[in-house]
């Protein structure tokens, strides 16, 4: 049901299949350190929305989202959301030295958007919390008085913690009159891209909780017949299949408006986010559900994607944060 | 994406409607559809044969068979613009868009050319004959017989939920013509003329007081020999194919409905400050969230060509909206508080009562919520019949 996205160009349905094909070597949570200079190097991923002249692919925010959606559906622990965001709102200023490292896979970035963050004289004061992607970052990009700055990791003081989801790493990050570059472009924006790749993310590892239980259900049998023939069962499976083409189609408005409409972000951001990691919440909490036992092991993936969807939907706006969010920003109040 | 010809034609749709949706005809605006299909019935009729006149029936016809060949996108272009415009809910949809392409996919040359330019010119009313007191999710249980007799159909049974009955000159129905074989097999789809002596329409009155649905008897009712679409026996595969074919264009003028309706939701909890209530104002933004999902799900969904997908979108967007727009209706009521329990006199409902009301059958009608659940689980997901 997920094998073919009839939005792809011919260009994009390539992509796809290339990235899925990649990480589903890697379906099993892990990620050797061979894996992310294959996926640099080899597969220029990191560069598919970096233009050409600072050695990207020139490509738009619509690939980027082909890839992070595809390792959203494994759940792929590379910092590859973070780094590709980087890549994309450092694209002005003296921040364009960072690009082709950024392209080249040699630099990877995270988002220290959630702290009291000063700018004095140039230089950074403050402490950064949950820093996706931070413990294993080369370059930070956070926000001071409205304003963004890139931060070498090397400037800055760098605490890994414990995560829920240990398919993604977090960090606290203190910076101490640390040296900054200024940032062409509104924070705003940055965090909202975020939120738009998060949403993608979501409807990717979604869909693989939904294929992956109606695989289970075809399969278990009980009471001397597969459980999928169970209308109970099947009637959760259709709400859900329900549930994930209505996010898939969420997402994709909010990367045209990405790409096309950014005037339209500070709502469908938002919106999108809400909307699609709740839905893969509720898959992956189905997803462990309609497993029984087995979905509440350890060894079973499952609660690796209910961890991942939870972490996602508390991270940048909670659901009722966001849902508070659409509606100021919509007018309905 | 839009193409210049697109908005071309756009611009036509609306200076059409604009010139049209005037005069006699500006009384109708926001008129009939559910709940109100009582309301100016004589006025509408017309409009229907106005909007024939134009040649707004049957746009993504064949030009041969005297439509207009349009694509798609153009289609939903009208829809979107009827609906923007407030133009009268529909009563000749049934003949339009379930058996004019009907026709189209299994009709004789002979009935095409008897048949469409009735539907076309919007002269010409259809009324649905497929559920049955004992035939609703379980259609194929039609229990309405109809035997070959003296070169004619005679058909005895009841059919029930047939909406517009009593303005429809014909009936589409499937009854029964080989009663030995089993279930689906023994059907036949039938064109019946409704003003004829073997035929009575009962008015069923429902929860909102009102009566858009009837009882139809058939007790010897006849029809022509030649008036069978398909062999004796098709019935089941062409009442199917026509759902097959049904690609939702009209969703998006009912979308923007929807959105006129949260509009007055929205007012109504403005005028009266519940939205200062946390809880209400949290609904009424889940609610617009939800019509804006809607939205982006019909835009990526409907428009696949047909054969590309596995076909259960419109179930898909059936669950999503029916569902949505219930919940709207109960949020309605609540925001109008303690008013909402109180009618003028007669019953007389306002707005909020009426689309409360009326959402309880959206879950039902079209094949309900469970039905929808059943083709998505077994079609789209692949899962074992129970």
């Amino acid at each position: 049901m997920s094998d073919i996205d009839q939005s792809d160009s011919p260009e994009q349905a390539a992509l796809r299949a290339a990235v899925r094909d990649f990480a589903g070597r890697h379906a099993d949570g892990s990620a050797p350190k061979s894996v992310w200079p294959r996926l640099t190097g080899e597969l220029g991923l990191t560069a598919l929305a970096i233009p050409e002249r600072h050695d990207g692919m020139g490509g738009t925010l619509a690939e980027v989202a082909i890839a992070v959606e595809e390792f959203g559906r494994v759940l792929l622990p590379v910092p590859y959301l973070s780094t590709v965001l980087a890549g994309a709102v450092l694209a002005d200023g003296a921040a364009v030295a960072f690009l082709p490292g950024i392209a080249s896979g040699a630099v990877t970035a995270a988002f220290a958007l959630t702290g009291g963050i000063t700018a004095t004289g140039g230089r950074l004061s403050g402490v950064a919390t949950h820093v996706l992607d931070g413990a294993e970052a080369d370059l930070f990009v956070t926000r001071a008085g409205g304003a963004l700055y890139a931060v070498r990791a090397a400037d800055v003081a760098v605490t890994p913690v414990g995560t829920l989801d240990q398919t993604r790493s977090q960090a606290t990050v203190a910076f101490r009159a640390a040296p900054a570059v200024a940032v062409a472009g509104d924070a705003g924006r940055a965090e909202e891209l975020l939120r738009v790749l998060l949403a993608v993310e979501s409807v990717g590892a979604a869909e693989h909780c939904l294929d992956a239980t109606v695989a289970y259900l075809k399969t278990r049998v009980q009471f001397g017949r597969p459980i999928g023939a169970f209308q109970a069962l099947r009637h959760r499976c259709a709400d859900l299949a329900v549930e994930v083409a209505s996010a898939r189609a969420t997402a994709r408005a909010a990367v045209a408006a990405a790409v096309s409409t950014p005037d339209q972000l500070p709502v469908l951001a938002p919106l999108a986010k809400r909307h699609c990691v709740d839905v893969f919440w509720h898959v992956a909490a189905e997803m462990i559900q309609l497993h029984g036992g087995i979905g509440f092991t350890w060894e079973h993936e499952a609660h690796r994607y209910l961890k991942r969807a939870k972490s996602s939907q508390l991270l940048h706006g909670t659901p009722a944060q966001l849902r508070r969010l659409v509606a100021e920003r919509a007018g309905l109040t | 994406m839009s193409t210049p010809a697109d908005g071309a034609f756009r611009g036509e749709v609306r200076g059409w409607l604009a010139a049209n949706l005037a005069d006699g005809f500006a009384g109708l605006v926001g008129k009939g559809g559910p709940g109100r299909e009582h309301e100016f019935v004589e006025e509408r009729l017309a409009w229907e044969r106005r909007l024939g006149e134009g040649g707004w029936i049957g746009l993504g016809w064949p030009v041969p068979d005297g439509g207009r060949g349009l694509p798609w996108s153009q289609q939903m272009i009208f829809h979107e613009e009827y609906a923007r415009a407030g133009a009268p809910a529909r009563v000749g949809h049934m003949g339009e868009q379930l058996l004019g392409p009907t026709l189209l996919m299994f009709g004789s040359p002979e009935q095409k050319a008897r048949f469409l330019p009735g539907i076309l010119a919007g002269t010409q009313l259809w009324c649905q004959g497929y559920s049955e007191p004992d035939a609703g999710s379980d259609l194929a249980a039609v229990r309405t017989r109809a035997g070959l007799r003296d070169g004619e159909w005679h058909i005895d049974g009841q059919k029930t939920w047939t909406s517009l009955a009593q303005f429809a000159d014909w009936c589409f129905l499937i009854a029964r013509t080989d009663p030995t074989a089993a279930r689906h097999r023994g059907l036949s789809y039938l064109l019946v003329p409704m003003r004829q002596p073997g035929i009575e329409i009962r008015p069923i009155v429902q929860l909102t007081g009102t009566s858009e649905f009837n009882e139809v008897f058939l007790d010897d009712a006849r029809a022509a020999a030649d008036d069978i679409v398909g062999a004796p026996g098709d019935g089941w595969r062409v009442a199917l194919g026509t759902l097959a074919v049904e690609r939702g264009v009209s969703t998006f003028g009912q979308q923007l409905g929807f959105g006129r309706e949260f509009e007055a939701v929205l007012a109504a909890a403005r005028r009266n400050h519940s939205i200062d209530d946390p809880d209400i104002a949290a609904r009424i933004a889940d609610a617009w969230i939800g019509l804006q999902v809607m939205r982006f799900t019909a835009q990526a969904t409907l428009g696949t060509p047909a054969g590309t997908s596995p076909g259960t979108e419109a179930n898909i967007a059936k669950l999503l909206w029916a569902s949505w727009h219930q919940r709207l209706g109960e949020l309605a009521v609540e925001v109008a508080g303690a008013d909402a329990t109180q009618t003028g006199p007669g019953y007389d409902l306002t707005d909020a009562q009426r689309l409360f009301l009326y959402t309880r059958a959206d879950t039902i009608y079209g094949g309900s919520n469970e039905i929808q659940r059943n083709v998505i689980a077994e079609r789209h997901l692949g899962l074992p019949r129970g």
